[in-house]
């Protein structure tokens, strides 16, 4: 880096911080989208189960179910079904160690749906990469620092970020790239900058353990019990022969409609009790993330199981802990409903044109530049098509391998893992022997097919089409007409190199 | 201290450069961000949080600065000194338990 001036450097930076790290965020941003929807997308990929009844029918199912089978348990866990996930989970201990069982609400019996990774799978992989979780979380959050250092000196290097927001020259080439990456990067840079800064707070002591060092040597449940505020209702003392007294466990349907009149109707997540059939029964009422921005991770009602008696409410947050919360609450989006999700969905698309735009126009630029090293730029050129284009279409081969691996098959997601490692993989081959052009339009059209056929394989194997299974069907069309369109635009051969008057940006 | 010679090859000053801005950058905004915890005047719990919070700020702002044209030299003796400085204002009740 040769002495330059402050806007020289600033774009030397953005370019390499943009690029490097910019297959990594392409990724983490296409999955994070789609990761919104990961509730629908698990819901489609289980087609054998239909939508449920109320929650409090739900809570009476599973209450029948554990009592006959799981009478003595210290615990039990409930998952309620919701709007946008229909399952009705039960769990005698603990669901993360036993893995609970599914019910269906209506009959009482035991539900096999086929196993899948479902959306969960985009949810997982937009924060870890498929990477070891603590590795995978480490190299995300280099990734969202790398957004905000080219985000930031992307605002510096635009002197007229007002102008060029209004500008859009289309079909001119590299200025069109210019253009697109701009009007995306800066309409949408209040979403990039929050996004970006929310997601390292999710885990910010994780990444940053400094003052949680000095101050609690690095625990962080220590931390979390310091901020947890004081319980209100202490437990009322009992003789020790006292507690293991058997008595009746009230319906918890009862505890469910006084749940939902407290959180609203549909808003409740689970029910967890404790001691069941027992004189010290606690009924622990969970509500959905979403009521609120705060991520009210742990938050509930506890009632006496026995007399049916309120102990406890949530009290609010201290304002230190709501910050993180609501900062992380942020970026989950779990608030405001579908027309929320969709906001997001949508900002992350745009997020996700404005790496691809910015990918491309440093091979645009490269390209033009007579003295450029010809093998960087094919390298490049080629890992755009496979990171971008092929990305897009892996996620796409994943929703497929779901309906036509065999249904009994062995260890299903694993397998639904493969089939998505396995196209993508197949995209980086398709695109280290194509040339750049030919390689974006097959891969682009290869996406777009697989887009277009989805709601005729889920026609063709699927159970009772519902709204929301429509609803991926729908969103699998419009992406792929939109795929469809970009494979047909893209010209038979790259421009080749030729004098241009000036470059906005500058490539090192 | 011996006289740092810059370095004549382009792709080396950049390595370093990188390595100070990424790896020494880290050292100083974990260094800031315990002392920043140790002195905003706050019930420890919440010092601890927002010291973390803004320490993300400082990082990006410290990295875009090594980028933005100051000599090497004077990077590194910056990290050299602010970051055993401000790790001292952090951590000095926690070196004293280890020493007494």
């Amino acid at each position: 880096m040769k002495p330059r001036t402050f806007t020289q450097s600033m774009s030397w930076l953005h370019t390499w911080a943009g690029l490097l790290l910019g297959w990594a965020l392409y990724a983490i941003f296409l999955t994070g989208s789609l990761a919104v929807f990961d509730k629908e997308l698990g819901w489609w990929m289980q087609p054998e189960i239909e939508r449920p009844a109320g929650d409090a029918a739900a809570a009476a199912a599973a209450q029948r179910w554990l009592q006959a089978r799981h009478a003595d348990a210290g615990s039990w866990n409930i998952e309620l079904p919701g709007e946008r996930a229909p399952l009705l989970g039960v769990t005698a201990g603990d669901p993360r160690r036993d893995g609970s069982t599914l019910i269906d609400p209506a009959s009482g019996e035991p539900l096999e749906p086929r196993k899948t990774v479902g959306g969960n799978f985009f949810f997982r992989f937009h924060f870890t990469l498929h990477l070891p979780r603590n590795l995978g979380i480490w190299v995300v959050g280099l990734a969202g620092m790398a957004m905000l250092v080219a985000l930031v000196s992307g605002i510096v290097i635009h002197k007229k970020i007002f102008k060029e927001f209004f500008t859009f020259r289309p079909a001119k080439g590299q200025r069109s790239w210019l253009d697109a990456h701009n009007a995306s990067g800066v309409l949408l840079l209040p979403f990039h900058l929050m996004i970006a800064y929310t997601g390292l707070v999710i885990f910010f002591v994780i990444y940053m353990p400094a003052a949680l060092d000095a101050f609690y040597g690095g625990d962080r449940d220590a931390l979390l019990r310091d901020g947890a505020p004081p319980m209100q209702a202490s437990e009322p003392a009992r003789g020790p022969g006292q507690s293991a007294a058997p008595a009746p466990l009230l319906p918890l349907a009862d505890f469910v409609r006084r749940g939902e009149a407290h959180y609203g109707p549909g808003m409740l997540a689970g029910l967890r009790v404790n001691h069941p059939g027992r004189a010290d029964a606690r009924v622990i009422v969970q509500p959905r993330l979403g009521s609120r921005i705060e991520l009210t991770k742990g938050e509930a009602l506890v009632f006496d199981g026995v007399s049916g008696q309120l102990l406890q409410t949530p009290v609010p947050t201290r304002t230190s802990l709501l910050s993180q919360r609501v900062l992380a609450g942020l970026h989950f989006a779990q608030f405001g409903g579908y027309p929320m999700r969709w906001l997001y969905f949508f900002c992350g698309l745009g997020g996700c044109a404005m790496i691809a735009s910015g990918l491309v126009l440093y091979t645009v630029k490269l390209r033009k530049q007579a003295k450029a090293p010809r093998r960087w730029l094919e390298l490049v050129e080629r890992l755009n098509v496979a990171s971008v284009a092929g990305l897009g279409l892996a996620c796409v081969a994943l929703l497929w391998a779901n309906r036509l691996l065999p249904v009994e098959l062995d260890r299903r997601g694993g397998w639904e893992t493969v089939a998505f490692f396995g196209a993508w993989l197949l995209c980086f081959l398709h695109a280290a022997v194509r040339a750049p052009m030919p390689a974006w339009r097959e891969q682009l059209a290869g996406a777009a097919l697989l887009c277009l056929g989805l709601p005729l394989l889920d026609l063709a194997t699927g159970g009772a089409l519902d709204g929301q299974r429509l609803g991926v069907d729908l969103g699998a069309l419009a992406i792929g007409l939109l795929l469809g369109w970009a494979a047909w635009r893209i010209p038979a051969a790259a421009a080749q190199p030729r004098p241009r008057p000036r470059c906005a940006g500058a490539i090192p | 201290m011996t006289r740092l010679s810059l370095p004549s090859r382009p792709w080396l000053e950049i390595s370093l450069r990188t390595a100070l801005a990424i790896l020494g950058g880290y050292a100083l905004t974990y260094a800031f961000t315990a002392a920043l915890a140790r002195v905003l005047p706050l019930p420890r719990v919440d010092a601890v949080i927002v010291a973390t919070l803004l320490s993300f700020v400082f990082y990006l702002g410290f990295i875009l600065w090594s980028f933005a044209g100051v000599p090497l030299r004077r990077l590194a003796l910056v990290i050299a000194v602010a970051t055993p400085t401000l790790a001292l204002l952090g951590f000095w009740p926690n070196l004293l338990e280890r020493l007494g």
